[in-house]
């Protein structure tokens, strides 16, 4: 755990980068820094590992202030990941990422073999152990910055806007890596980033900050969007944090109806005895879904043609009960041509079809749940 | 041009090739060991730089010639005479380029290396210093070119170099004593940078490409140097 207590730092000529922060860091989550450029949060991040000193205030890591820890020490013991990756261009990659476990005296073959198991784990081919930085790609050059920052294991990682110079695509299977190895490793982990989209999705905590060092909220992602503290962390957070805020409801209350589902060898005369406006078609055998069909153009078809004979209008995408948040079942709805979302299990196989109404009962259900959340002490 | 002087004279050719190429490679090596600790503590604390490269501008200001006489009466006409005075003119090309080589170092890098547990000297000797390298060595290059080119007037106060080709040639009016000199002392300079480009490339099999080892001269001493 980390703590910030009454933590300021101003600088020589007056500027005060972050003012009495008080802030906590619960032991194995994610707590993301977010604000505008200038709002002390990477000074904050960079004042655990002593690249910064407090001016007043202290800050304890398990129970110790770190001004009583020697910097070179404690800072072996906390990964360090940021935008630049800072990779050694003079060091191969299996050499980068040892740098810790040499630094701590492992033997040069064994940190070698440690950095082959990391390069798996940041989802590396291990054929990039002996290649220079500068022959990668920067998302490459960014996972082997994780993979360096977790090298000799520390309990604690920072990150300084670590996904910030990748384009977007890139950027998100980043994310998605940080979430899984987070799952895996629960370590301590800081991030800072100035993008709230990001905080939101990959911050089991989240604290926004006001310019000039002072914290406007902390709170988890979903209280953030939910009950946003004042006008600076709404306006923040986005106009559009109600659908936002879906994303964190899961569509497994979401109530499914099986009418307007048949398999592709139903015919055009069962199709129209089920009196639906739409009618989702799905393949024999695997269940999945082919497209839907119009029941107005099927009055000039034989009754006797099987479903599977027809054209079709793509579905856009279908959510996965279980899996995918209300939100992601709304946008199913919105991309589909008859108004409704189809969801699927595991397999893909069409479990039924949500209308807008059944949607609305599930949003507002689950707005019961965001009420008993923020009740909770 | 007379050929056959060339092979009748091979001994005293050899061995004032031999000479010079002492008197070139010998100062600026030690003007490397000295630009070292002083490059380092220039780009650690930059208000030093100012005044140090005020102090280098004098210095390469001397004419060589003077710079000899001015030691001569504490070292006399010998090989150290010499020797300290291209160490000097060394000194003022490979400096700067020790200051500039550690200061090309991203930031990101430094503090990449403090953040993981490196102590100042470890992070010196073992980041910043290596990935100097390719500025250091060009300044080197330059230095050791140019001490090969002047140790020839090192022979005006008597320390044998190819100067004496010149010299000897001048005063029997003998054109092809000069020419070989000439070409001695371009032939020298050439084969002792072909070594130092493939210590750079031995060094820094990391480099991107050898654009980074551009020297950056300037422009009067490359002049100066070639007198």
């Amino acid at each position: 755990m980390i703590t910030f207590q009454a933590v300021t730092k101003r600088y020589p000529d007056g500027t005060v980068a972050v003012d009495g922060l008080n802030l906590e860091v619960p032991e194995g989550k994610t707590m993301v820094l977010v604000g505008p450029s200038g709002c002390g949060k990477t000074t904050s991040l960079r004042m655990i590992n002593r690249l910064v000193e407090p001016t007043e205030g202290a800050i304890f890591l398990d129970g110790t202030d770190i001004r009583d820890r020697n910097p070179a020490q404690l800072r072996r013991g906390i990964g360090y990941v940021i935008q630049q990756t800072g990779l050694f261009p003079h060091r191969t990659v299996e050499d980068n990422i040892g740098t810790v476990p040499v630094l701590n005296g492992w033997p040069r073959k064994k940190a070698r073999d440690r950095a082959r198991e990391l390069l798996t784990l940041v989802g590396l081919d291990q054929e990039l152990a002996r290649r220079y930085p500068h022959q990668l790609s920067g998302g490459q050059q960014q996972r082997v910055g994780v993979a360096r920052a977790l090298a000799a294991d520390p309990p604690v990682l920072l990150m300084d806007e670590p996904f910030s110079a990748v384009d977007p695509v890139v950027r998100a299977s980043l994310q998605d890596q940080l979430l899984s190895l987070q799952a895996e490793l629960r370590k301590t982990v800081v991030l800072v980033t100035h993008d709230i989209e990001e905080a939101i999705k990959v911050g089991d905590v989240v604290a926004l900050f006001r310019p000039h060092g002072k914290l406007a909220q902390v709170a988890p992602p979903e209280e953030l969007l939910a009950a946003p503290a004042d006008d600076y962390v709404a306006s923040f957070v986005g106009f559009d944090r109600g659908i936002r805020r879906l994303g964190f409801i899961a569509a497994e209350g979401l109530a499914l109806g099986t009418g307007p589902v048949l398999p592709a060898d139903a015919t055009v005369a069962q199709a129209m005895a089920s009196a639906e406006p739409w009618i989702l078609v799905t393949q024999t055998g695997s269940g999945s879904p082919r497209g839907w069909v119009d029941t107005a153009d099927l009055a000039v078809i034989p009754d006797g043609t099987p479903l599977g004979q027809l054209d079709t209008k793509g579905f856009g995408h279908a959510f996965t009960v279980g899996a995918d948040s209300l939100r992601a079942a709304l946008d199913a709805a919105v991309l589909s041509p008859a108004g409704q979302a189809i969801g699927v299990d595991g397999d893909g196989r069409v479990l039924g079809v949500a209308t807008f109404d059944q949607l609305r009962a599930a949003i507002q259900a689950g707005e019961g749940w965001q009420a008993r959340q923020k009740a909770r002490p | 041009m007379m050929w056959s002087w060339i092979p009748s004279n091979g001994s005293l050719i050899w061995n004032l090739t031999w000479e010079n190429a002492k008197l070139g490679v010998l100062p600026a090596l030690i003007g490397l060991v000295i630009s070292l600790p002083l490059g380092v503590i220039a780009a650690r604390w930059r208000w030093f730089y100012p005044p140090l490269l005020t102090v280098i501008n004098i210095l390469y200001a001397i004419p060589s010639l003077a710079l000899f006489i001015a030691l001569i009466p504490a070292f006399g006409l010998t090989d150290t005479t010499v020797i300290i005075a291209l160490t000097v003119f060394s000194l003022c090309v490979i400096l700067p380029n020790v200051v500039a080589g550690l200061r090309g170092v991203p930031a990101a890098v430094t503090q990449a290396a403090t953040a993981m547990g490196y102590g100042p000297f470890r992070r010196l000797v073992t980041v910043e210093l290596p990935l100097a390298v390719p500025v250091i060595l060009a300044g080197l290059r330059v230095g050791v070119v140019a001490s090969i080119s002047l140790a020839s007037v090192g022979q005006l106060i008597g320390v044998s170099s190819l100067g004496y080709l010149f010299i000897d040639g001048l005063q029997r009016s003998f054109p092809t004593e000069i020419y070989v000199g000439l070409v001695l002392v371009i032939a020298l300079a050439l084969a002792c940078d072909l070594i130092l480009v493939a210590v750079r490339r031995a060094l820094t099999p990391w480099a991107v490409r050898p654009r980074r080892e551009r020297a950056r001269p300037r422009p009067q001493q490359l002049e100066e140097a070639a007198i």
